[in-house]
């Protein structure tokens, strides 16, 4: 088999900075390729090259053996026949299906364009996706495992052969990352290229055939999957020895002492019924599937969502009247959110601000901040969590992922909660981060926080918590403690519903 | 000093951008470069600048009050009527403020309780308060309001620089103090750059709007007297279309139209641009249909300078962050 792509010692520069050095490796016809690396190794900034969004690069890409340049992203996808399916996919919400596929080159009749037509060829796309959808529903009904595969049926739509998929299975239940792995296997057979981006390395291994490692820019190595495992890609992509997964190195502070209870918290259709005590010096996991309703707990725990029923104690004293984030945070309750773009950081703020901005009756000189003593708190901070660069007057925006779940973790310790709740603190977050992060945890219980962790990925939830609660369909569907109920199988089972 | 430059570029490319056109209009006409002259400038912007500051406030917050000029109209309306039968002056100043807080304070309301986009829910109340004033007075002035109420703003202290001079002054630093030394400032700029992670950050959203608003209504209440005080009369149809000078004045500054940024000294200087351009352009005697032109290009050509800039800032964090 031929080349699909192949990279010759491509180099790009930012003003001031290199952030590819001689990149050069190719990657077979028909094969599924990973491309592996930490936050900031220079994944993204390859592929943008590749997908026509950066013009201006040193070396040579070629495509089937073939030199090309691409002028922007549309010539790429229309005249390269390559497309990338992005992390977050750029939709429009308000337009059917059909229309999104076809967005700009939509089928024509004579000056309109052509709907029936449009339908049709969409519809054949999509069943061959396996999409239960079809081309005439409005994309605002789809969930986010239908958005992936309408960017899918995109690129098939422009006959694409190359397809890149940057953390595909990020907002993806696990049946749609089982479908999403099927079609991946049949756009294979059909002999499309899939190029893949990921975080999550069991995925690498049920899915790609080979995969390339770039560290700081640079090529490390290509590799067969089959011949390496999970250690040995860690270690080639953090140049070092991590612990991979969660997992507590220091013994459980817990005590019986209940710094939280919900009693029969309700939020609407989103959840029922929802009791469960949180110890002091606990991390208490709450597994479940994607649409569960755990996030819409923690919300209404924190007063960022209304209850629409039940109770929840805080230290023994029942929370009433109405509750917001702003008293949450004064009675010693914290959230992280699940989403830092959206819901984390202050887009517009500086490290210093956004660590700052839900403490700053701490940097008081009189009646006035003092700029000085919040700095002097984020550099603490930024110290002691090791965050990179440790620059505190950098947009947290412009941070890589791991640095800014380090920011809004900094924020939380500023303040004086005792009680933290944290929402997929690893989404997106490179390994060694992550291993960071979890350290960071098991340091909070230690001085006497209590925390409760949601999270998605099972290993995590079983490496860190002293007990798991298992939610399904807006219900608490059982509750295991760590030891030898752990069960991998178990806590799947209560999660999909059973007992 | 380079921190600072960094922090103050908006503001120190507005200056210069007004300090150069001064310039060109001494060049034309030398007559531009005189005390007097300098007075005219700054008695032309007190009305905007004031207004400008409540603007900036609403607009960091990632709103607008499109109200403030009818606010304007029905405290000078209030205020005339108070004076004109024998109220004492600085109760009636006093009633004044009141008025804005409660205007102000209504818009707050629809915009947080309600949940009414801040364009359409001023726009309505813009509507409402002008209807108000106009059924008060029945459309009629309110005339002859005594000096004893105009001497506190109209006096002069000296060299012929008027009180309400020094009051806008005063207004810019109480807004600079409150945006960038108070927890108030921070949380106004939080909730205007990303309004979810402000909340779950446990900024207090609904206070923060609450807080723009009134702000917002006590300028316009605030430039109400100081145009009150030195015309003696009051009109219901007074202020109309002082929202989109002062939404200009802020933009020119640098306050960022989505919310999250915005400065005092930044809106200072926008309200100075266009005091300088307009009085600029009557003494070396543009014909008052181009003023509108020239007005209309400096704004558009400001806020493209908003744009490069931001590309310019994003490069450079790329850059130092590989």
């Amino acid at each position: 088999m031929g080349k699909a792509v192949e990279f010759i010692k491509i180099n790009k520069r930012f003003p001031g900075a290199h952030v590819l050095k001689d990149i050069s490796f190719s990657v077979e016809e028909g094969e599924v390729h990973a491309l592996l690396g930490e936050n900031g190794a220079g994944k993204s900034t390859l592929l943008n090259i590749l997908h026509g969004v950066y013009t201006e690069y040193e070396g040579t890409v070629r495509l089937h053996d073939k030199e090309v340049r691409f002028k922007n992203v549309n010539d790429a996808i229309v005249n390269g026949k390559i497309s990338k399916v992005h992390q977050e996919t750029l939709v429009v919400k308000d337009l059917t299906v059909g229309q999104n596929v076809t967005l700009g080159y939509e089928p024509k009749k004579g000056g309109f364009v052509d709907f029936a037509k449009m339908d049709r060829d969409v519809n054949e796309i999509l069943a061959k996706l396996h999409c239960k959808f079809k081309s005439e529903d409005m994309v605002s009904t789809l969930t986010s495992g239908g958005m992936q595969m309408l960017a899918i049926a995109r690129a098939l739509y422009h006959h694409s052969d190359i397809i890149s998929l940057d953390e595909p299975t990020a907002s993806l239940t696990m049946k749609e990352t089982e479908a999403l792995f099927n079609v991946i296997r049949d756009l294979k057979k059909a002999g499309v290229t899939v190029l893949y981006v990921s975080h999550h390395l069991e995925e690498i291994f049920q899915i790609c055939d080979r995969a390339t490692i770039l560290r700081d820019g640079e090529f490390i190595e290509t590799l067969n999957v089959k011949d390496t495992n999970r250690e040995g890609l860690i270690h080639s992509m953090v140049g070092r020895s991590v612990a991979a997964v969660a997992s507590r190195l220091k013994p459980s502070p817990m005590t019986s002492e209940v710094v939280l209870k919900v009693d029969r918290l309700c939020g609407g259709k989103n959840f029922q019924d929802v009791s469960f005590e949180l110890h002091k010096g606990e991390i208490l996991g709450f597994f479940g599937l994607v649409g569960a309703g755990r996030t819409e707990v923690m919300r209404t725990i924190f007063g960022a969502d209304k209850k629409t029923g039940g109770e929840v104690c805080l230290n023994g004293r029942k929370v009433s009247g109405h509750w917001n984030t702003t008293k949450a945070l004064k009675a010693g309750i914290g959230l992280v959110p699940e989403d830092r773009k959206t819901q984390g950081f202050l887009s517009l703020s500086s490290n210093t601000d956004n660590v700052s901005i839900s403490s700053l009756e701490k940097y008081m000189t009189g009646v006035f901040v003092d700029e000085k003593k919040k700095e002097k708190n984020a550099e603490h901070f930024f110290e002691e969590m090791d965050v990179h660069p440790r620059r505190i007057d950098y947009l947290t925006k412009n941070m890589s992922g791991g640095n800014q779940q380090k920011v809004i973790l900094a924020r939380w310790m500023s303040t004086d909660v005792d009680i933290i709740i944290f929402d997929e603190p690893t989404k997106g977050v490179d390994v060694a981060a992550k291993a960071e992060i979890y350290r960071l945890m098991e340091e909070m219980v230690e001085q006497g926080k209590s925390l409760i962790v949601v999270s998605s990925e099972l290993p995590e939830v079983m490496g860190i918590s002293d007990r798991i609660i298992i939610m399904c369909e807006g219900h608490v569907n059982g509750e295991l403690k760590r030891g030898a109920d752990y069960d991998e199988d178990a806590i799947l089972n209560l999660a999909i519903g059973g007992n | 000093m380079n921190r600072i430059i960094t922090k103050y570029k908006r503001e120190l490319v507005v200056g210069i951008a007004t300090i150069a056109m001064a310039a060109v209009f001494t060049v034309m006409n030398p007559t531009f470069l005189t005390w007097r002259n300098f007075l005219t400038i700054l008695q032309q912007m007190v009305l905007n600048g004031i207004l400008a500051v409540g603007m900036m406030f609403t607009i960091i917050t990632g709103g607008i009050d499109l109200s403030i000029g009818c606010t304007f109209a029905i405290t000078g309306i209030s205020v005339a009527y108070c004076c004109v039968n024998g109220v004492n002056p600085f109760l009636a100043i006093l009633l004044g403020l009141v008025i804005g807080v409660i205007l102000g304070a209504f818009n707050g309301f629809l915009i947080t309780k309600m949940k009414l986009q801040p364009f359409i829910a001023t726009l309505g109340t813009m509507s409402l308060y002008r209807g108000i004033a106009y059924v008060v007075t029945g459309g009629r002035p309110v005339t002859s309001v005594p000096d004893s109420f105009r001497n506190i703003f109209n006096g002069k202290i000296v060299f012929d620089i008027r009180y309400y001079i020094i009051v806008m002054i005063v207004v810019f630093i109480i807004a600079y103090i409150l945006l960038a030394k108070t927890r108030t400032g921070a949380y106004l700029y939080a909730v205007g750059g990303n309004e979810e992670a402000a909340k779950l950050s446990g900024v207090n959203v609904i206070k923060a709007k609450y807080i723009a608003y009134i702000v917002c209504g006590v300028c316009a209440a605030v430039a109400g007297l100081v145009m009150l005080a030195s015309l003696g009369s009051a009109e219901p149809t007074a202020g109309t279309g002082y929202e989109t000078n002062a939404i200009a004045a802020a933009a020119i500054g640098g306050t960022r139209m989505a919310g999250g940024k915005g400065t005092a000294l930044g809106t200072f200087f926008g309200a100075l641009l266009l005091a300088v351009l307009k009085v600029g352009m009557v003494v070396i005697n543009v014909d008052s249909f181009w003023q509108y032109i020239f007005t209309g290009l400096i704004i558009i050509v400001a806020s493209y300078f908003e744009f490069i800039q931001e590309d310019i800032a994003g490069l450079m964090a790329r850059k130092k962050a590989k």
